[in-house]
């Protein structure tokens, strides 16, 4: 997911989360499990925090929560604003706030940064008690079962009974499709978009060059640095190209075609950077070693390349087949890294499951990160999905 | 609609191609408690749809068909679509490997008023059910009762059960519905 694909320009006022759609200022919080987690590797660790965010409020009957889920580098504030002065919201502000597709003046909205990230819940970056180190490469293997079932313990926690919706782009639709799965009788609907059930070998390789990227840094040092220290070079650079597949061409050439730096020269015999979509790359790689532990970007992407709900099964259909869930699964159609037919593969299957399912597609040029897109049409579609109501109107001419 | 209503057996598992806005899926959700899927292309029809709480698939609906097994649907409707498709005979096919039952609807235009309009004005069709100037019109295939029961006979398909509309799309026709019916309905199965 990109980090500023949707970002506004720089606020010119500091009111923005004052406007009467916005959840305004939101406070992170912190969930720790007392007890001990078992990985599905089989490895544990003594409890584990997660950070969070909620918006609106849960009802009497504690029915009305939608649990987010976040994409690769995404994160549990993927709404409002963190202080006055923030310069950028979270990260599906433009769906998520009072009145919008996704309403919390109806709904209670739920966002868990995932187990093995880096920004507040517990992975390769968090202290090892037993050590008193970072876990680094020690700490046991991710897989998306893991981080749903550590965020159906904090949805525990919070008293949910069942979930209205989960949702989410990219992994966050891995993270959807599995608590569908894994927890039938919770989860009452799910929107999955711009994902897939499992990744193809071009996504994999993908994956696979931003690891050795991270991982052939000397500074990796087999995942043991200092917090701020570590491979920056592999990080930005698996970042630079991770991004590249999260565009389009279509789309890059919109937004830079091969516009050239200002501070280019007409003609320039150098390699420093002159097109501005190497500027452009080059910010995305350095803003994001800043705020991402490289340790949890080799986990992570190695949960998503191991995702595969077929094989664990024996085929899609029968991994559907306890699911519950109203689905509504959302392709578009510059997507190249999990592209519509992907998208279109979790529908039918659900489908040949029995179960109730809608596929449709949106036509964009922005790629993967289309999820993120300020489209009424994309608006219509979920908050038609969310708030449905049963009342049929009749046109009997045929 | 009603006809189609009358037809569908409750608690059936419907294929809708050409859904809409789902008018007929709601219908029969709610009249015959069936579960339905819908096929669509458009983006907008899908989220209507959706919005009504109906399965819906925005794609093409031949791709959709060869992605389940035969017999997997017990009823799928076509109804007046038929002379929108590209490849008429391959979707009504695919359908009765798909269904058990494909009930297929559609505007007759060997009506009389059609064959009148045609003939004095010697200008494309342009009534109640035709409405648009040739120029605004989508590409479309219009059939005549005549030319679907020689398609069937061809085929080999078997009509299980034919419905012929007068003008008024309400009263049966009992007589020359290639001439006086301006709506036809059949149930098709496989030989």
């Amino acid at each position: 997911m990109s980090d500023d694909v949707q970002a506004p320009p720089a606020p010119t006022t500091h009111a923005r989360h004052l406007a009467a759609d916005d959840v305004g200022i939101v406070q992170p919080r912190d969930y720790t499990h007392p007890g001990t987690f078992t990985f599905k590797s089989g490895q544990t660790i003594q409890g584990f925090t997660l950070r969070y965010e909620t918006y609106g409020s849960l009802n009497a009957t504690r029915d009305n929560a939608i649990l987010v889920c976040h994409a690769l580098s995404g994160d549990h504030h993927c709404a409002g604003w963190h202080s006055d002065n923030d310069t950028k919201p979270g990260w599906w502000n433009n769906l998520i706030g009072p009145g919008k597709a996704v309403d919390t003046s109806r709904f209670f909205v739920i966002c868990a940064n995932v187990l093995g990230g880096c920004q507040g819940s517990t992975g390769p970056s968090s202290i090892d008690p037993a050590t008193g180190q970072p876990y680094g490469i020690r700490f046991p293997f991710v897989t998306i079962r893991d981080m749903v079932h550590a965020q159906k313990l904090l949805l525990d926690h919070l008293g949910i009974d069942e979930l209205h919706a989960v949702m989410g782009g990219s992994m966050g639709g891995m993270t959807a499709m599995l608590f569908a799965i894994d927890y039938p009788q919770f989860t009452k609907r799910q929107i999955i978009m711009a994902s897939t059930a499992n990744e193809s070998a071009q996504a994999i390789a993908f994956n696979e060059v931003g690891r050795q990227a991270i991982m052939q840094d000397p500074a990796w040092g087999d995942g043991d640095y200092a917090r701020e220290g570590g491979p920056r070079v592999g990080l930005a650079i698996a970042r630079m190209m991770a991004h590249i597949t999260y565009l389009s061409d279509a789309g890059m050439d919109r937004k830079f075609g091969r516009r050239k730096r200002e501070s280019a020269g007409g003609e320039s015999y150098t390699f420093d950077a002159q097109f501005e979509v190497e500027s452009y790359l080059k910010h995305q790689g350095q803003s994001f070693i800043n705020r991402f532990d490289a340790n949890s970007y080799l986990y992570i992407t190695r949960a998503i390349d191991q995702f595969d709900p077929a094989r664990a099964h024996g085929s899609l259909e029968q991994a559907f087949a306890p699911v519950q869930a109203e689905s509504l699964v959302i392709g578009f159609t510059s997507d190249w890294l999990f592209p519509p037919e992907q998208n279109r593969a979790i529908a039918l299957a659900l489908l040949r499951a029995d179960k109730r399912a809608s596929y449709a597609e949106l036509s964009t040029d922005l790629g993967h990160d289309s999820f993120l897109l300020e489209s009424a049409d994309l608006y219509a579609l979920v908050r038609g999905f969310l708030e449905r109501t049963d009342v049929y109107h009749f046109d009997f001419t045929i | 609609m009603q006809v189609i209503g009358e037809w569908v057996e409750p608690q059936s598992r419907v294929l809708d191609l050409g859904c809409g806005r789902g008018e007929l899926m709601a219908y029969l959700v709610q009249a015959k408690q069936v579960s339905a899927t819908g096929v669509d292309l458009d983006f907008g029809r899908i989220s209507a749809c959706v919005s009504r709480g109906l399965s819906a698939y925005q794609g093409d609906m031949t791709e959709f068909m060869r992605a389940f097994p035969d017999r997997h649907f017990d009823r799928i409707i076509c109804s007046r679509t038929v002379h929108e498709l590209n490849d008429p005979a391959g979707v009504i096919l695919e359908a009765l490997r798909v269904g058990i039952t494909v009930t297929v609807g559609f505007v007759n235009h060997g009506f009389w008023k059609n064959r009148v309009d045609a003939l004095l004005r010697g200008r494309k069709v342009r009534n109640a059910v035709y409405t648009t100037e040739w120029h605004e019109s989508r590409p479309a295939n219009p059939l005549s009762i005549a030319d679907f029961e020689d398609f069937c006979r061809v085929k080999s398909i078997r009509v299980a059960r034919r419905v012929h509309l007068l003008g008024d799309w309400r009263r049966p026709c009992r007589m020359m519905p290639n001439l006086l019916a301006g709506y036809a309905l059949y149930d098709l199965a496989r030989p």
